[in-house]
């Protein structure tokens, strides 16, 4: 198990999600993926990809200024 | 999962755009992607266009031709678009196949969702 980041900070909607889901073709089931973004919309899409795809979304924080950070169990 | 039909009909950012911000969504969350490019899109498909296309507020439009890309997404440009527009597969991009309606309609009968832009 490996635990893996990807900063989306100042990427604009869907790019956040897509940097994931090409990210994801090279994770393996239990690794940890971590995730920092602005977008607004980052939130409520990183939950539906997560559903859709069956992945485990652990928690999704947002700060005072609008910065995002997820983490996802594969 | 499932699969989705965007069809391009031309070569500004109204066209271009969507396409590719759904195009790649689509493709993130798992869908098959295909995108049919009709004659009026050719200009957009010129080697290097789309790398460099930039607009206000908007992602980079080369990082969502790569995400297409990489999670599998096909790009078809209309067959008639060659005479149409007087091209010539040589003086488009390389990753595009050329195709006509009838194969596309085919390859998109399971598709349940489809745009057209």
């Amino acid at each position: 198990m490996a635990t893996h980041t990807i900063d989306a900070l100042g990427l604009k909607c869907p790019q956040p999600i897509l940097k994931i889901a090409v990210k994801a073709k090279e994770l393996q089931q239990g690794d940890m993926l971590e995730v920092l973004a602005d977008c607004p919309s980052f939130p409520v899409d990183i939950k539906a990809w997560c559903e859709r795809t069956g992945k485990t979304l652990l928690f999704c924080a947002t700060d005072g200024e609008g910065k995002h950070k997820a983490q996802i169990q594969f | 999962m499932g699969k989705v039909a965007i069809v391009c009909n031309g070569s500004e950012n109204s066209s271009v755009y969507p396409t590719f911000i759904m195009g790649s969504a689509a493709a993130a969350t798992g869908d098959d992607v295909i995108i049919f490019f009709t004659p009026g899109s050719v200009p957009a498909l010129m080697p290097g266009y789309l790398e460099n296309l930039k607009a206000k507020g908007m992602p980079s439009m080369n990082e969502l031709l790569e995400g297409v890309k990489a999670l599998g997404g096909r790009m078809v440009l209309c067959e008639l678009a060659l005479e149409a527009k007087d091209v010539t597969p040589a003086d488009l991009r390389d990753d595009l196949e050329i195709g006509g309606a009838t194969s596309f309609i085919v390859d998109i009968k399971d598709a349940k969702t489809t745009f057209s832009f």
